[in-house]
């Protein structure tokens, strides 16, 4: 019924937006799987980092894949501080619920900053190398796009390894096995936690920039980011990284196909909808152990 | 020192009914559309409604639930869909009937989602099933257009709002239903069985209750509350749109009350209802900055105080005591 190509674009598409929920997910994982926090406001994080990109490059004239240094650094010391001013006692407690909270208040809290501040107007990095595109097999890839998905992947690898191979990655895995057996084995909490949510938060600043260049955002944007991960996260498997991938990459092909197919409106109940099942009938997740 | 502990715990017995009476009366002595102060207690009264409503589930039941939203929106919808049949008809303002039906299609959604929700989830994955049946239910009525008329929604007749006095006892009377029946519960069977459940399910199931039939119970009679809640909110807003009544904010705000006051207590949804109340209402004069004053507030107040007000009371009692 469709051309190929253009199934073939709908599905580069897919993956492509999909990214930016995975990347999401897995910064979630990270602070999910360590400290049991449902960190809702990674979605406005993204949003502020995003904007931190979309200034550098405004008034600084930082290219935004330069200001990925600052955005990272910017991140990672959002989640450290985030860690120490605010979760170091509520991650300690059985219930969650606290800690959901205050992540509640954070989103509150920055989106009003970034509303009053930069005013509620959607932005967009356009660089000069923006509509430089290249078909392959009758697909169309923007640069930029292709810069994106090279950095997601590498990002994912690249976290892949650290959290295998490296003393501080197997610590902060042990911590999200088991928290308890951790501590008996030498490994402080307090000085694993505050690294991983760093280390997500620093995850949430490629998404910016992948946001920044590709799409356009706005300071509300980040709930709606923040939902779509954290079903990523549940789609995929909780505590795994490969799964919060998939299931963003998954999340991002039903939206795009669906848009397609039946229009806007209906995709997201088709994405919930879709969630739903998956949880009803295999609530570890698809990846999930 | 018995005597004194004794008499004591008569008076604060009292203290609800004269607060309620007093309350009650006030509609006589101030003037409620010009004064921002009965404003305040309307929008802490929808709070402690909606507050107790989650407590229920989740303070009762220990079940997260993320639907709030939708149940408002329910009751909403419902209430504006019987009346918009006949827009001109009187007989449909401030009909207890047409609350009651608001209540029971949120019980109903409740009954139908929760049953297989609670059947196969715990814990988080029952709060995110809830809020993907929630998100469901919202694209159902933004593309519903014939019905619910979709993202613009529905316009009630403004002219029938003269005066906020019969929102306000509505309610306060919803607040007292609510508390009232949390009281109760407390100290029936149920509230037990449900505290059970929430400490240990697995115990609790091996002492013969059936663990799926009262968390449902308490699912449904929460929505039942928070239905009846937006069924009377309708009457104030009367424009009823997804991005009034389904807004994220109706799922945080219940969870916020009590919480804040402290969840699995009576009274502690009421207390925080009127703190978040005070804070919704008020700060809303200065304007633009407030939500991030208010996102500030939670902040400090979980950081501090994990246990909510009621519990932060209860240890000063004790610090006292000791």
């Amino acid at each position: 019924m469709y051309a190929i190509s253009s199934w073939g674009q709908l599905l580069t598409d897919g993956i492509l937006y999909g990214l930016v929920y995975a990347l999401t997910a897995i910064g979630l994982s990270l602070i999910f799987g360590t400290m049991r926090i449902v960190f809702i406001a990674q979605g406005t994080i993204v949003v502020f980092l995003a904007y931190i990109s979309y200034w550098s490059y405004r008034l600084l004239g930082i290219d935004p894949y330069l200001s990925l240094v600052i955005v990272l650094l910017v991140g990672f010391s959002l989640g450290y501080f985030f860690y120490r001013t605010m979760f170091k006692q509520a991650s300690i407690l059985s219930d969650r619920i606290s800690s959901l909270l205050i992540a509640v208040g954070i989103m509150f809290f920055m989106e009003n900053l970034m509303t009053n501040l930069w005013t509620p107007d959607p932005r967009a990095i356009v660089t000069k190398y923006a509509f430089f595109s290249l078909k392959l097999f009758g697909i169309s890839l923007t640069l930029t796009r292709v810069i994106s998905l090279v950095l997601g992947v590498l990002c994912v690898v690249g976290l892949t390894v650290f959290l295998k191979k490296t003393y501080l990655g197997i610590a902060i895995r042990a911590a999200a096995e088991n928290p308890e057996i951790c501590r008996l084995m030498g490994i402080n909490p307090h000085k694993v936690n505050p690294l991983s949510f760093g280390i997500g938060l620093a995850l949430a600043g490629v998404a910016a920039l992948n946001i920044a260049v590709n799409y356009s955002f706005d300071p509300v944007y980040g709930i709606d980011i923040a939902v779509k991960a954290l079903i990523a996260l549940t789609l995929g498997g909780l505590n795994t990284i490969i799964g919060a991938l998939i299931g963003g990459i998954m999340l991002g092909l039903i939206e795009t196909i669906s848009t397609y197919l039946v229009g806007a409106g209906w995709s997201q109940g088709i994405l919930f909808g879709v969630f739903l099942l998956v949880l009803m009938f295999r609530p570890q997740g698809l990846f999930g152990r | 020192m018995a005597v004194w502990g004794f008499t004591r715990k008569r008076t604060l017995q009292f203290l609800p009914f004269g607060l309620m009476g007093f309350l009650a009366v006030l509609p006589f002595f101030v003037d409620v559309d010009a004064s921002f102060f009965a404003y305040y207690l309307f929008l802490s009264f929808c709070f402690v409604t909606l507050g107790q409503g989650w407590n229920i589930v989740g303070g009762y039941a220990g079940q997260i639930s993320l639907a709030s939203h939708a149940f408002f929106a329910l009751g909403a919808y419902t209430t504006a869909l019987i009346w918009t049949l006949d827009p001109a008809n009187k007989f449909f303002y401030f009909n207890p009937l047409l609350i009651l039906a608001g209540g029971l299609s949120a019980a109903v959604f409740a009954f139908l989602v929760g049953t297989p929700l609670l059947y196969r989830l715990k814990g988080d994955f029952f709060a995110f099933g809830s809020f993907a049946a929630s998100e469901v239910l919202r694209t159902i009525i933004l593309r519903w257009m014939g019905f619910t008329g979709g993202a613009h929604g529905l316009s009630l007749p403004a002219d029938f709002f003269t005066t906020l006095r019969p929102h306000y006892w509505a309610m306060l009377l919803l607040a007292c239903l609510s508390t009232g029946y949390v009281l109760f519960m407390e100290r029936s069977r149920m509230g037990l069985i449900l505290k059970a459940i929430s400490e240990d399910e697995v115990a609790a199931a091996t002492r013969g209750i059936n663990v799926l039939l009262y968390k449902v119970l308490a699912f449904v009679v929460g929505g039942f509350f928070i239905g009846m809640c937006g069924s009377v909110f309708t009457y104030y807003l009367l424009m009823i749109n997804p991005q009034s009544v389904m807004n994220l904010n109706w799922m945080f705000l219940p969870i916020l009350v009590s919480i804040l006051g402290g969840k699995g207590t009576a009274w502690g949804p009421v207390i925080g209802a009127f703190v978040i109340g005070g804070v919704y209402g008020y700060l809303e004069l200065i304007g633009g900055i407030h939500p991030m004053i208010s996102g500030a507030l939670i902040i400090v107040l979980m950081k501090y105080m994990p246990q909510g007000l009621v519990g932060l009371m209860a240890h000063m009692a004790r610090v006292k005591g000791a």
